[in-house]
């Protein structure tokens, strides 16, 4: 996937970048609306990551000039400011989705493949895994066509896992993708723990491999051994 | 005016005595000329009114005079009647003594001092009632500046853009308070500002911080070279860091709320939000075997803004959640004037009114940071609800009267 990262946090644009090099993207970065006009008028991309706030303007401004020029990149808005309005506002006018910081890293994997899959002309609703498919349209989970009977917090996270293989994913990002962070509940690890064992038993008992490793005190990894 | 009422009184009654004393005199000189000229007894004029009394005696008496009041019995209209006495006795010159007595009637007198009194007491009565009449209505005027600074800096909002209406005066006094009030509201608004402004940007500017933390320590993570200590040292990190931004996201929504960020207001389907909510952690009840039980009307419906309709809610059914005992109950009741969540838990250990305070922490887990009731205190008192906690046992009740005007 070819991925432009525009946020004028120098610190942050290189973590993200280094993030989603290590993922297997190409990445170009930008720090300002300036360049990133630069780039976005020559270059496409399967998805831009966008800050709102920039030192030279609004990140809202490369949309409107993204849209008017019928461009189809897939655009994610990243903003520390969480206001309901630039939210609202970055979807109308085309924006694909809205991750607020600080977040985690396999919560901006996840979005960034949505909307890959959505944006795609291939129809890519499915994710697989070895025996293990998604399909992303229907919401339904196989392992080797045999149908997974997953409630809908199971099949999240086992799309959230699929999105996230071979890294550690902490258990604070599984709480937030799969309850939101509107609410702060605190000490749902229980809960995450359970849905990861029922998740876990389903498969296996489907006959697939485990494939959920649980990596103490942080959380887990989804991973072939 | 009462002291001077009863001195005039007194002094009113000392006078007609002084002036009836004086006339009891003038007619004993009268009587004792003629008694020490003629030796002969003056023909007595008696009516009941005045009565002489003289007497020659054939002994030497001491010279002796006493004036004093005393009643007789007048047997016309069969009561006592006050008079006044003049005794006075002397000897004729080398002779035998002689006495008077002079009864005058007081009666007249008295009525005279009563009819005075009265007058008096009327005159000072509508007196005093005027100068209060006039008191009142000059102080009324005078004060009225007074009373309308006052009333406005009682009505003064720290959180209100609105001037403090103070009055146009004349008197000097009162410009200086006004002046005085003008300045401290002014102070109290910027200081309150500026504290308000210095929360917003310390919450705000933490907010990338903390993602560089974050972002850098999830690319340490994945690195696996790591050994376990160090992995143990990032796992503490994250977990603090986890904390940290569950205190800021806190802090943020707390100061929107506070500067009226969500303004929009449209009618709330309660009854909506509470199923979504229950759908959402229907499977972690489940696995705490918590059991629910819904009593919902369809007229739950409250004109407020809707994430903060959810917020509030959410902090609710989540903390009913949460504090909830393995296999106890949620109910949640609603009517078009009250939500009633009544939940199982363990008991509480301090006063309920003390969780809505900032930071108040119950439970013992560092994940939590006490902020939860706090935001919905905030914005129940936004919308002017009313919300109490109470606890009997292990039996928790929230109750949120949400149509309080």
């Amino acid at each position: 996937m070819k991925i432009l990262i525009i946020e004028d946090d120098r610190s942050l644009r290189m973590a993200i970048y280094d993030y989603l090099k290590m993922e297997g993207h190409i990445c170009e970065v930008a720090g300002n609306l300036f360049q990133a006009s630069d780039k976005t008028n020559i270059n496409r991309y399967d998805c831009i990551i966008l800050d709102i706030g920039l030192p030279d303007g609004t990140g809202l401004d490369i949309i409107k000039e993204l849209k008017k020029n019928k461009v189809a990149d897939g655009i994610l808005i990243l903003s520390a400011r969480n206001s309901l309005d630039d939210k609202l506002l970055g979807l109308k006018i085309g924006a694909d989705d809205y991750l607020t910081k600080p977040f985690h890293f396999a919560e901006l994997s996840a979005r960034i493949n949505s909307i890959y899959r959505r944006n795609s002309f291939l129809g890519l609703n499915e994710i697989s895994f070895n025996e293990i498919k998604a399909n992303t349209y229907d919401k339904q989970a196989y392992v080797n066509d045999t149908l997974l009977n997953l409630t809908k917090k199971e099949y999240d996270l086992l799309v959230f896992f699929m999105t996230n293989r071979n890294r550690i994913i902490t258990k604070e990002s599984i709480v937030e993708h799969l309850w939101g962070d509107e609410v702060i509940l605190t000490d749902s690890f229980d809960f995450v723990y359970t849905h990861v064992k029922n998740l876990r038993k389903k498969i296996i008992a489907a006959k697939g491999k485990n494939y959920i490793k649980c990596i103490y005190g942080f959380g887990y990894k989804f991973i072939e051994n | 005016m009462i002291a001077g009422g009863v001195f005039l009184y007194f002094a009113i009654r000392k006078d007609i005595y002084k002036q009836i004393d004086n006339s009891l005199i003038t007619e004993k000189d009268i009587i004792k000329d003629q008694i020490e000229q003629t030796e002969t007894v003056p023909d007595s004029t008696a009516t009941f009114d005045h009565q002489i009394e003289v007497e020659l005696l054939n002994y030497p008496v001491h010279k002796l005079q006493v004036i004093k009041d005393t009643v007789l019995y007048n047997s016309d209209i069969d009561e006592n009647v006050p008079f006044r006495y003049y005794f006075y006795s002397d000897n004729i010159i080398n002779k035998n003594g002689y006495t008077i007595s002079i009864f005058q009637i007081l009666s007249e007198k008295q009525d005279l001092l009563g009819t005075i009194s009265i007058y008096m007491f009327g005159l000072f009565l509508s007196l005093f009632l005027i100068s209060i009449l006039l008191n009142y209505l000059i102080s009324r005027k005078l004060w009225s500046p007074f009373y309308k600074s006052v009333g406005s800096a009682g009505n003064f909002d720290v959180l209100s853009d609105k001037p403090l209406d103070l009055p146009e005066t004349d008197i000097v006094e009162f410009q200086q308070l006004n002046n005085v009030f003008e300045k401290m509201t002014q102070k109290m608004r910027v200081d309150y500002l500026n504290l308000k402004e210095y929360n917003e940007n310390a919450a705000h500017e933490i907010q990338t911080p903390l993602a560089i933390i974050r972002s850098k320590m999830e690319l340490l993570m994945q690195n696996k070279t790591l050994k376990k200590d160090s992995l143990n040292l990032i796992k503490s990190i994250n977990e603090a860091t986890t904390r940290l931004f569950k205190l800021n996201q806190g802090l943020l929504l707390i100061s929107k709320i506070e500067n009226l960020y969500f303004h929009e207001n449209k009618k709330v389907s309660l009854k909506e939000i509470i199923e979504n909510f229950l759908g959402n952690y229907r499977e972690i009840m489940e696995i705490k075997g918590i059991k629910v039980e819904l009593e919902v009307s369809d007229k739950a419906i409250v004109e407020m803004n809707e994430v903060l309709a959810d917020v509030l809610i959410s902090n609710l059914l989540s903390n009913a959640v949460r504090y909830n005992i393995n296999n106890g109950y949620i109910k949640c009741h609603i009517d078009d004037q009250c939500l009633i969540i009544t939940n199982t838990g363990l008991p509480l250990k301090t006063d309920p009114e003390l969780l809505f305070l900032r930071f108040h922490k119950v439970s013992d887990n560092p994940q939590s940071v006490g902020l939860g009731l706090s935001i919905v205190k905030k914005i129940t008192d936004n919308y002017k609800m009313k919300i109490s906690y109470s606890c009997t046992g292990n039996i928790h009740e929230t109750r949120l009267n949400y149509r309080v005007k």
